[in-house]
């Protein structure tokens, strides 16, 4: 099986302003007129607009109707490619394509498609609404679509939990060649360590204390290194133990330079156990240990910025990465494999909880998504004397209101407490955003006003 | 491996403390990683160590981190890799380590830590006294005392054997009394390293359970709860770790009896029996103090009072045959600790005398007492009123309440 970069069109965000087209045509006929876009954008029964455009299908009916064989998918970039040495003008294609991606032509006095410009789609770089986007993950799938799954099936996590994903895409990138450290929570929660000596993965794995992880995995790493054997030393820890009970000995082996790749799953809390708070909880949220009653309206503390602690210990790598961006996540892996061999590499990575935040199974990569679209978390890395970059601004984010109705832990918030979350999420963002404009994180840094929770 | 060789060569001798003996001890060892924080008064073992390293005198990883509970934390990563493994620490460091320390041999993990005995807080206290040690004499790890500063040096790697042996497979703990043995200076004779190199042998300390990519395994997963075969697959290894200790009993023999053949040194190995022959009640003790002890026995002997002396030097496992032999026949029986049992209102080690000549149906009148607390001195004059009380119970047959050797110092 195959993978292939695309066109995705959200209607929603269509304005129908037909710049995507004019760029279009402008490429392809060198004139203005619209009518000879590749792609077209027409307005769509019961209000908005639709797309007509090739889909470049998997299983393509213009391929397999036309008699010359004129027509054929790259397997290299899953384009379908028109042949005129070839076509006989028979229009049997444009009776195969259900998405009106083919099309006679007059001007030009054959079939015309969609070639998606050789990977850099003029229409997606015209739209300025965010209505078109060229989804290139499929770039993953190639890279990584072979490499062998080091857990086994059927782990038990909550239904929708992101977490089965994180440990599958994280193990199968950095390999066999692993010791794999899976502190009490979620992830052996889930049956990596397993239960009745039965184990949930295909490399060494273990069970630490919840409070000594990263001294445990320095002690294996010291060793193999000592031996002159490449060995990845992995945690796959939950935030709860990393940034609380277990931060001692995570802050240790930081400062020490330990060569480790430390990820924390940040589900905001003790999500195994019951959905505690933990000093990873948000200002406000719901947890069972902050419940909400005639008194208590959860939370009353921000969060611990751990991540922002740990690229104070001037590890190797540090960054924060979200399960709704992938490719950012895997870009960053793969740097925090290369800086584990040389420090401690820290890679944090937000990943909504679909039980212990109150939303329905389906919603948790929306969610994800909307956590960093309204900076409600940053996405951005951090190298010694390289700083700190953002690896995904959001310049225009969307209201807040829209992260935090999206979740069920939030529904008793007052005004107040929103205003609250407000302010400490401007106020995190600009102290990122200076951080990433004063280049190296160490210096030209002004720590901002610590905000005071109330009650 | 014992038949291959004989010390024959001068051994070296230097002057050095307890401390500085456990840090020979395990650069003589081989020791592939030590890991180490400092507290008083183990901290110049932790620096002699330190200064090894950085000498290349000893030519292990060393891991300053950044608390005990990190420094067993560490080791026990380096011994699921396979390292030889080694730290020290005592009283409020050992209480810090303490969530490790419980796993380490439920692991099955060979490895020798020395505890530099240390009264437990509170009172506040950082002078020797075994609470630090008697309080988690019941964690499932072998623990030896030490009596004298050469038997620290020797018992550090006579440990390695016990610990790696695989009818023991377990960690133990090489204990030395803070103030006395760690500071106290003495004559002491350097093995060789050959000989102990044939001594040792290689190491293999993860042969059952390893992290190694080589040969992937889950380490320690959950047993699982009642109704699947969880629980059962909880007491076959309950039972393991309890039939290791006491394979242990037989092996720290053997290693001991192979130690005195291949470097000409011999201690007791379990217990030590003092002018026992021909005794008629008898002084258990533990540690340093037995030095004084034993001189307070010379002068009772020499004006005919029929006392002897019994050492324990294998704590756990407790030797009680030997003990219930060398005590059983005794009119009375009088037990020295350094430390308090709090829900006995006695010494721990009176608690274990008395327990095994209890099993062994052996009725012999004992009494506790309790002296050497926060660094005091046990004196020769100390032993001779415990003499003197041991022989009055043994008219008597009464035992009195806990004596408190040091409350009128």
């Amino acid at each position: 099986m195959q993978a292939f970069n695309t066109i995705a069109f959200k209607p929603e965000q269509c304005t129908g302003c037909n710049d995507c087209m004019v760029a279009c045509a402008e490429v392809k006929t060198q004139t203005t007129e619209i009518s000879r876009s590749r792609i077209q954008i027409v307005p769509a029964d019961g209000g908005g607009y639709e797309l007509a455009m090739c889909r470049q299908c998997g299983d393509p009916k213009c391929v397999s109707n036309c008699p010359a064989a004129a027509l054929a998918k790259d397997d290299g970039t899953g384009v379908i490619a028109w042949d005129g040495n070839k076509c006989v003008n028979c229009l049997l294609c444009t009776v195969g394509c259900a998405y009106g991606g083919i099309v006679y032509e007059p001007a030009a006095g054959h079939v015309v498609k969609c070639d998606s410009c050789g990977g850099d789609p003029v229409c997606v770089k015209a739209c300025g609404e965010g209505a078109l986007k060229y989804v290139t993950t499929a770039e993953l799938y190639k890279r990584v679509g072979d490499l062998e799954d080091l857990f086994v099936p059927g782990l038990a996590g909550c239904q929708g939990c992101n977490t089965e994903l994180i440990m599958r895409h994280t193990l199968r990138r950095v390999g066999p060649e692993t010791v794999l450290a899976t502190p009490p929570g979620c992830i052996p929660g889930m049956g990596s360590v397993g239960y009745n000596g039965m184990v949930g993965t295909k490399v060494p794995v273990f069970h630490p204390l919840l409070t000594n992880t990263a001294s445990m995995l320095a002690g294996v790493k010291r060793f193999y290194k000592r031996q002159g054997r490449k060995v990845t030393a992995l945690a796959l820890a939950g935030d709860g133990g990393a940034s609380d009970v277990g931060f001692q000995s995570l802050s240790g082996a930081a400062e020490r330079g330990e060569q480790i790749l430390f990820i924390v799953v940040d589900n905001e809390g003790y999500m195994n156990t019951g959905m505690q708070r933990s000093s990873c909880t948000p200002y406000g949220a719901w947890t069972s240990t902050t419940p909400v009653g005639e008194r208590g309206k959860g939370k009353t503390q921000d969060a611990k910025n751990l991540p922002l602690l740990m690229m104070m210990h001037n590890c190797a790598y540090v960054a924060t990465s979200s399960t709704a961006f992938m490719e950012d996540f895997y870009e960053k892996l793969e740097k925090a494999m290369e800086a584990s061999e040389r420090g401690f590499a820290y890679l944090h990575l937000y990943s909504p909880c679909t039980t212990g935040w109150r939303f329905p199974a389906a919603q948790n990569i929306e969610v994800a998504r909307k956590a960093v679209e309204t900076n409600f978390v940053m996405l951005w890395e951090f190298e010694p004397g390289q700083g700190l970059r953002l690896s995904h601004p959001i310049d225009r984010p969307r209201p807040l209101a829209e992260y935090l109705k999206a979740q069920g832990k939030y529904k008793h918030l007052s005004p107040e407490q929103i205003e609250h979350i407000q302010r400490s999420l401007d106020e995190n963002a600009e102290f990122i955003r200076g951080l990433a404009a004063g280049g190296s994180a160490r210096k030209g840094v002004t720590l901002p006003r610590v905000p005071i929770a109330p009650g | 491996m014992a038949e291959t060789a004989v010390a024959t060569k001068r051994p070296k001798v230097i002057v050095c403390d307890g401390n500085e003996a456990a840090a020979w001890g395990v650069s003589l060892a081989n020791v592939d990683m030590v890991a180490v924080y400092p507290i008083t008064p183990q901290s110049s073992l932790v620096e002699y160590l330190a200064k090894f390293v950085a000498d290349g005198r000893l030519d292990a990883e060393i891991v300053d981190a950044e608390g005990e509970h990190s420094v067993l934390s560490v080791l026990q990563g380096g011994a699921l890799a396979g390292a030889r493994t080694y730290t020290a620490t005592c009283g409020p460091g050992l209480a810090f380590m303490f969530e490790p320390y419980l796993r380490q041999p439920g692991l099955r993990l060979p490895m020798v830590m020395s505890i530099v005995t240390r009264d437990t807080l509170t009172p506040q206290s950082v002078w020797g006294g075994h609470q630090d040690a008697m309080s988690v004499r019941e964690v499932g790890w072998i623990q030896i005392y030490c009596e004298t500063v050469q038997e620290v040096l020797d018992t550090v790697i006579m440990a390695y054997r016990v610990a790696e042996h695989h009818d023991v497979m377990l960690p133990v703990n090489v204990c030395h009394d803070g103030n006395y043995l760690s500071y106290g200076a003495a004559r002491v004779e350097l093995p060789e390293q050959a000989d102990v190199n044939v001594f040792l042998g290689e190491r293999n300390v993860n042969w059952h359970a390893a992290l190694d990519p080589s040969r992937p395994m889950g380490v320690d997963p959950l047993t699982g709860g009642a109704g699947g075969p969880g629980p059962k697959m909880f007491v076959k290894y309950r039972k393991g770790h309890c039939r290791g200790m006491q394979n242990a009993l037989k092996v720290i023999e053997e290693v001991h009896e192979d130690w005195a053949r291949l470097i000409g040194h011999r201690f007791a190995p379990l217990i030590e029996s003092y002018a026992m022959e021909g005794a008629k009640f008898a002084l258990v003790t533990i540690g340093s103090m037995t030095g004084a002890a034993k001189d307070a026995i010379d002068e009772a002997r020499a004006r005919g009072v029929p006392v002897g002396l019994v050492k324990i030097k294998t704590y756990r496992p407790f030797p009680a045959q030997a003990v219930v032999q060398a005590l059983g026949s005794m009119q009375a029986v009088g037990v020295v600790d350094r430390s308090v049992s709090f829900g006995w209102d006695c010494g721990p080690v009176f608690q274990d005398v008395t327990a095994a000549l209890g099993r062994a149906a052996a009725r012999v009148p004992a009494m506790s007492f309790i002296g050497g607390l926060a660094g005091a001195d046990l004196t020769t004059d100390h032993f001779a009123r415990v003499i003197a009380r041991v022989a009055q119970l043994a008219q008597e047959k009464t035992p009195g309440a806990t004596v408190w050797l040091n409350e009128t110092d």
